[in-house]
This record gives structure tokens, sequence and C-alpha cells, in this order.
């Protein structure tokens, strides 16, 4: 086992603007890896989870928001957490390992030993001190974190075969298009490499670089300008590394058995914010609210409440409400599986149920805006995006809000533009 | 002279295109919505506009910059801290729109296409002597507006009768305004309606008159409106004889070509289309009722109708996209897919068919 000489570098992939449409209308005004699950930014939760490992050294956000955008969380997270966090913004798309290379530079400025790479919207456990110590007595290139999931979920993720003796990756597809699947493992878009994975895509680079590739592809990639193929600054993890070195001695993969989701849409991240509340019961339980309806409000369940919000002791809340920063809950309001994002106002009485309210909206009295919860469904959980108000007594269910509309009359399983 | 325009808020109705730009700036017969207004009252010699907004100040004030140089007239923002409604933002205003002079100003919607008579107003208000003049015109369905009840020969204003269950009269408030000075004292500046209540005031004391708007009239702050506004607007140039509208082979009806916009060959274009700059109509395409804004390029065989399609967006090779389909900004349709009515925000690739009207977000 290494010494201080160990140093570890994670490198954490946010997105950007254009990418990640699903996550609408919550991303039109704010960027995903900002979004509150369980009361911390969704980019939080990975970064928390990389201090668990042994000499971190730095963590690198990459991605396409502008600089400014993230200036001023990735200060104040690096003073809150006491961790250097850098945001590193991609001038154009490289793919997820051409990104990663594209900034060697800076990630092997303190010449670490290994390198986490890490997607933000990723919901899980991160046991990376765990996957740390998987990889080093491994000893291959890679270590990918996988997870076993139900048969017909599986079908959504690409085929990952691994030895059940030496971990080692045997085979692994992007979604492949026979419907016969011999694995029910998927990876989770957690990895450890060691710093030869800049060997193997530069490789990949000066491949393509040399000849053409005969794969089809689509019209939408055909309009790239000058672009008939994939140009080679373009590398791709799964597709172009872990497909090619599977079976190679290359890679292994590390198993948790924990929770993990991905955080495409609204409705995931609520539930996802659920997981987290549920994570933090366990590990931090004086993070979360408590009350019983006397001097507080009453709690049911999982409950993340911001020290600036304000509850009426007469509101019950939970179970899985999460409340943002100068919210205020007023006499008499039920919430239960909900987001309330900051300054959001909710009248006497109102009912929020499976629903994300945006920043700054306003709830009338007796007003009712509630959904299915089937986080997976399009409109399975209600979503009001900023700045939107639900008069009294109106309903709104299932549907999705665009940010500045009032509400004045009832709808159901509408989008309103 | 002086100008006030109404400019408002988030202009949701015309979303997705107000997503990537404020609705003044929404591109109307290859021109932003509101250069419309602003060259109308250029050429009638007003010299300073104001824009009464309270969204998005920095982007307006921007694009103005370009335009205040080109059409040597000084425009200004008037920004509202809160909605003030429509008469409220007058109040704000105040200083900019008096001076010495004590000549009537200006105040238009920005939601509104129309012929613009301004001089045939400024005419009408010094005959009748009045405090107010507004613009009204006649419209089929007077009940889902407010119609304006005027006295036949003068035009001399009644009353005003909010959708009116039993036929008044079938003339509406057209939101164009000739107003004295003197009416900024009757307006305190908090949210206030102009139409219910400082008109009907006015009216009462017989000192606001109305003029029927001939020639075109529409409000395009909605979709299906803006379709329909195009077709009257590019009427009103027919009957100018406008040398703007195309002409060739392979165009029907009337039709605004950007002059560098190109078309290829074996298309067939209009009636009712508008083509902006830097579009390229790959050939076999055929076009009707429909506006295709800057830097979009619709590819071989396609066909689109009673559509919108948002800047830099594409339409892939034999797609067909019709029935008020409405593409925001860098939206990419793929060959051969079908939109019946997809309302697609930006940014978006579509992969496949929209069988009926929908919203993609």
């Amino acid at each position: 086992m290494g010494g201080s000489e160990e140093r570890v570098v994670a490198v954490i992939m946010v997105g950007g603007p254009t990418k990640g449409t699903r996550f609408r209308p919550l991303s039109l005004n704010t960027p995903k890896p900002l979004f509150p699950l369980a009361g911390q930014p969704m980019v939080n939760h990975p970064i928390s989870a990389c201090k668990r490992i042994p000499n971190l050294a730095q963590i690198y956000l990459i991605g396409f928001y502008e600089e400014r955008e993230f200036a001023l969380f990735v200060s104040s997270i690096s003073n809150e957490l006491r961790v250097p966090v850098r945001y590193l913004k991609e001038d154009k798309p490289h793919g997820s390992a051409g990104g990663l290379y594209n900034f060697r530079d800076q990630i092997m400025e303190e010449s670490p030993s290994h390198i986490f790479l890490l997607n933000c919207d990723v919901c899980c456990s991160f046991p990376l001190a765990e996957m740390l110590e998987a990889h080093m007595s491994y000893r291959g290139m890679g270590t990918i974190l996988v997870i076993k999931v139900s048969p017909e979920s599986a079908n959504q993720f690409g085929e990952l075969v691994a030895d059940p003796v030496t971990n080692e990756l045997l085979h692994y597809t992007e979604k492949p298009e026979t419907f016969v699947r011999v694995s029910d493992r998927i990876n989770c878009g957690v990895y450890i490499f060691t710093p030869d994975i800049f060997t193997a895509i530069q490789g990949v680079s000066s491949q393509r670089k040399d000849r053409a590739t005969l794969r089809r592809v689509s019209s939408f990639e055909a309009l790239q300008p000058a672009n008939r193929s994939l140009p080679s600054d373009f590398v791709r993890l799964d597709q172009d590394i872990l497909s090619p070195l599977a079976g190679k001695k290359q890679f292994y993969v590390y198993e948790t058995t924990d929770y993990w989701e991905q955080i495409k849409t609204p409705g995931m991240s609520l539930k996802c914010s659920g997981l987290y509340l549920a994570q933090f019961r366990r590990t931090s339980p004086d993070l979360l609210a408590s009350g019983d309806g006397t001097k507080n409000a009453a709690i049911s369940g999982n409950v993340y409440i911001h020290p600036s919000a304000k509850v009426h002791p007469t509101a019950k809340i939970g179970p899985n409400a999460s409340i943002s920063a100068n919210a205020r809950i007023g006499a008499g309001v039920r919430l239960v599986n909900c987001i309330i994002l900051d300054d959001v106002e909710i009248k006497e009485n109102a009912v929020v149920i499976h629903a994300i309210v945006g920043w700054k909206s306003s709830i009338g009295r007796w007003s009712r805006v509630q959904a299915s919860g089937d986080h997976n469904a399009k409109l399975g959980v209600t979503i009001l995006g900023e700045s939107v108000t639900v008069e009294d007594e109106v309903v709104v269910i299932n549907s999705i809000v665009l940010p500045n509309k009032t509400m004045n009359v009832s709808v159901q399983e509408e989008i309103i533009l | 002279m002086k100008a006030l325009i109404l400019v408002g808020g988030f202009g949701t109705r015309l979303r997705p295109l107000t997503l990537s730009v404020p609705k003044p700036l929404v591109d109307f017969a290859n021109k932003p919505m509101i250069l419309h207004q602003i060259e109308a009252l250029k050429s009638i010699g007003v010299t300073e506009v104001v824009l009464a907004i309270n969204y998005q100040p920095e982007v307006m004030l921007n694009f103005l910059k370009d335009f205040e140089a080109k059409l040597e007239i000084k425009i200004t923002c008037s920004q509202e801290t809160e909605p003030l409604g429509t008469a409220g933002p007058l109040a704000l205003a105040r200083d900019k729109l008096i001076d010495e002079s004590g000549e009537p100003f200006f105040v238009l919607n920005s939601d509104v296409i129309s012929e613009y008579p301004l001089i045939e107003m400024i005419e009408f208000h010094k005959s009748h002597g009045g405090e107010a003049s507004i613009m009204v015109t006649k419209v089929d369905e007077p009940s889902k507006y407010g119609v304006v009840v005027t006295e036949e020969s003068t035009g001399k204003v009644e009353r005003f009768v909010e959708k009116p269950k039993l036929f008044v009269g079938n003339k509406i408030n057209a939101g164009i305004y000739l107003l004295n000075p003197s009416v900024l004292d009757r307006i305190q500046l908090r949210p206030t309606s102009i139409e219910k209540e400082i008109f009907p005031k006015i009216a009462a004391e017989g000192k606001l008159y109305a003029m029927v708007l001939l020639g075109f009239w529409m409000d395009i702050g909605q979709p299906k409106d803006y379709i329909t506004g195009l077709r009257l607007y590019l009427d009103s140039l027919r009957k100018k004889a406008s040398p703007k509208l195309a002409t060739g082979t392979n165009i029907i009806g009337n039709v605004l070509v950007d002059e560098s916009a190109k078309i290829g060959e074996g298309c067939l274009i209009g009636p009712d289309v508008a083509i902006g700059p830097g579009c390229v109509v790959e050939s076999g395409v055929r076009l009707s009722c429909c506006t295709v804004m800057r830097g979009v390029r619709i590819k071989k065989h396609a066909c689109i109708s009673s559509s919108i399609i948002g800047w830099h967006s594409t339409v892939g090779q034999w797609a067909r996209v019709e029935n008020m389909t409405i593409l925001g900004e860098d939206v990419h349709v793929c060959d051969e897919i079908y939109s019946n009515g997809g309302v697609v925000l930006p940014h978006k690739e579509i992969k496949s068919s929209i069988l009926k009207p929908e919203i993609v977000m």
C-alpha cells in the first residue's frame, strides 16, 4: 500500500447547458449540477464522497458551462469542505475519455498515482475508498463501479460481463442490439484509473487519425462541419476504451450493493433527493429535521429544512421533503415527497405531493400541487419552474409549468409553456 | 416628437421562441418585431422612443445600440421593477416623454403589427382637439376583446365594454394611442390599466376620440396569430406593390426572401412565406404559410407548412413539418421525420416523428 506518495485526483464530469435537455424546465435557469438534492447541490454529493479518498490532492470539475456560472460555487465549496476544487471548461466536445485527455496536463500536475472519474448526474453511495483499495489489489489500468439491476431495467444499459473470481472485465458493449442479455450488471459511471489511461486514449486518437472509420455516422453527427467521421480527439470511454480492452486484463470491476440511479430528469431528481435523505439518516442524522407539531412542525420520515426557511408549527412535512433557503411554509400546509426550492412561499392549507416547486414560486391557499409520483413517467412528478404562481384553490396535477407563469385555472396532464 | 412602446414581460405565449430572445427581438417578416414599430415612428419624425420593459434589459439594450446608430433615432429603456400594467409604465417614463414643446406622444404595443397610419392619426388628433386619440380596428369576434363604443360621426368614445355578451359594436382597441402630456397627470405610479381606469375617465369627460384603423392589424403575441399576421403583412406589401416581395417561377403568392438566403432548384415557395438571412433552402423543397428564421437549413425534398422554424435549426431531407409546428433555436429535425404540431424547445434533436401536437422539452 502506498504511503504519502500515492496522491489521488478526482475528476467529475458536469456536462453543459445544451446537453441534458431532459432536465428542463429546472435547467432553464440553473445549471443541472447545482440543482439541490437533499438540500445540497447535486455535484456536492460526489465532491463530499471524494473527501473520503485517502490522500486526495485535488478535485476537477470538467464541463461546458461558462466559467462564471461555476466560479462562485467552486470557491465556496472549496472553503466549506476544505478540499481544493477547480472548474475546467471544455472548448468543444471531446467525448467522455477525450475530455479527460484534453486536461491531462492539469490532472497530472500533482503526479497522482490514481485518477477517479465520476459523472455528476449519478446518484449512489460512492464507495470510493473501497474502490481504490480493490483497484490497487487488481493492479489493472482501471476499475469500474458496477451494480446488479433487474433484468427488465438492464436492457437500457450496456452489456457488461466480469469474471466472478478475478473481477476482470471480460466483455463490454454499449447498448447492444440483441435482446438476449447474459449479464445483469451495469456500469455505474464511476471509474478509477492509473495514469496509463492517457496512453490508451492517445492510442485511440492516433489510430483514428491514421485510418478512416467505417462506422456509419448518424445524420446528426454528419451535420458537424467537415466531419464525415469522428474527429481524432473525440474519444468515448465506453465504446473506444473499455470495449476494445475488455478481456485483456486491463480493466476490473468493483461491485456496489447500495443504491444507484441516474439523475436525468426532474422526476428522478426527486427520487434521488429521497435516496440521499435516507443516506443522511444513516450517516449524518443531525442534518435532518425533527419535530412533533408542538413547538415545531410535525416531521414524518426523512426531511431536510434549510436553517433560514420558516415553517409554521401547524404544517406537516414529509416523508422525503426538502425545503431550501428562505422558503416560507404557512399554517396547515402538507408537504409529501417534494423539493421546495429557494424563496418559495406556500400559503395556508396548501398541499404539495410528489412535486418540485421552483425558486421564488408562490403556492396559494388551499391549492393543491400533486402528481402520481411515478419518477420515470414524463408527467409523473409535477414540476413548477422558477417564479410560478399557483392561485388560491387551484389544482395542478401531473403537469409541468415553465417559469414565470400564473396558474389561475386547474389543470391535469399538461405542459404549460 | 416622442413615443413609448409597451414591451412588458416574459412573452410566455411565444415560447419556445422567447426562450432564446426577449419577445420584441423575435423576428417577424425578417425583422425584429420591435423594429417594425420603431421604423414606422421614425418615418413620421419621432426623434425619441422609450421602451417600457421589465425583462432582460441588458439583451434589449445591446441590440438597441446597433439600431440607434443605424436609424439615427434615440432609443432608451424605462425599466419597471414591478409590473405596472398598461398605464403605470407611462407614469414611470414621464420625464422622458414630456418636454417644453407640449407635443402629444405616441404609445404603441409591442405585440401589434399593423399599417401604422400615424400621420393620419396626428391630423385626426389635431382636428378633434381632445386630450387623447386611440386607434380602433374592426374584428370578427369582438367579444374576445374589449369593445370601444363610439359616436359614429365624430369618433368620440362613449364607453368601453369588456368582452360584451350582447353586440354593442365590433371595434376593439388596437393598442395605438396618441396622448397629450396632460394624460400623464391622470396616471399614478402603480399597477394601472389604461383601458379599465384611465381611458374610461377621459371618455366620460368627452375628451377621448377613436379613429378606425384601415388596413391590417394583428396581435402577434402567440404562434397562431403570428402566422396569420404574416399573411396580412405580406398582403399589405402586395397592395403597395412592394419590390421586397420575391418573384420567380418557383414563387407562389406573397413571399419574402432575404437577399442573403439561397434557394435551390425545383422548389415551390409560397404563399405567405418569409425566409430570413443566411437561410439555405435546398432543392425540391415545398414551403407554404411559414416563417424560416435566420441561419436555418432546409434539406432536400422537405415540405413545411403553417409552421415557424427557429434560428439556426435544420429540417432534414424528406421531412414533413406542418400544423403549427414551432421549432425553437437550434432544433434539428432528422431526415424523413414527420411533425404534426410539435412545439420543440431549443437545442433539441427530433429523431422520431411527432404524430399529434405535443411539446418536446
